[in-house]
């Protein structure tokens, strides 16, 4: 995933997946807090509505793992894993730091499903620096 | 580790995007594998030896305190 060259074949399908992924999500958020504010799902159907927004989720990690295994460039499968890398061990930290944080101070709770686009920033944010280290 | 590879190509007369063709990978990769930033695997030192038609040792260089722990 290195900048400004053009998509190799497993780039353009995780490109792909992610960008479906991502289109199911906004979907299926609109659909769970439409149903969830207009309606009264119960049982079952409150269960499936309640998931249904992290289906997609689920699914872009799926997408990560079958970019790992059909990239040929193991320079650029080595770049991309060091800045997954990244995300889970920011992710780690600041949710662990803002766990005691939350357990002895009265800071705002951060939920959960907040944990997902917090791993993506921190791995957006690390892209650039891996690739200026490998310039 | 320290290579040839900027030496063998240019006696190719090859650019990094003609080499990354050749290997099948990115010219990203070759030029990370030049400046020496990132050591290949096996299998793609191999793919390097085999491209500029000669050994492995003959284009990676140990260097003192390379493999040591």
């Amino acid at each position: 995933m290195i900048c400004c060259t053009p998509m190799n074949l497993a780039t353009r399908r995780y490109t792909l997946r992610t960008m479906a992924a991502m289109f199911f999500y906004v979907i299926f958020i609109y659909v769970a807090v439409r149903a969830f504010r207009h309606g009264h799902p119960e049982g079952i159907s409150a269960y499936v509505l309640a998931l249904l927004p992290a289906l997609p989720v689920v699914g872009v990690l799926v997408g990560v793992g079958l970019y790992l295994a059909e990239e040929r460039d193991e320079f650029l499968r080595s770049v991309f894993v060091q800045s997954m890398v990244w995300g889970i061990g920011v992710t780690l930290a600041v949710t662990t730091v803002w766990g005691f944080l939350e357990l002895f101070l009265s800071v705002p709770h951060l939920d959960l499903y907040l944990i997902f686009p917090l791993f993506w920033l921190a791995v957006g944010i690390s892209s650039p620096f891996l690739r200026l280290r490998y310039r | 580790m320290k290579n040839r590879l900027r030496v063998l190509r240019a006696e190719r007369e090859w650019s990094q995007a003609d080499l990354a063709e050749r290997l099948g990978v990115s010219r990203q990769s070759v030029n990370a594998l030049e400046t020496g930033k990132y050591d290949p695997s096996l299998p793609l030192a191999f793919k390097l030896a085999r491209v500029f038609a000669t050994t492995i040792e003959s284009i990676f260089l140990e260097e003192p305190g390379d493999g040591e722990a």
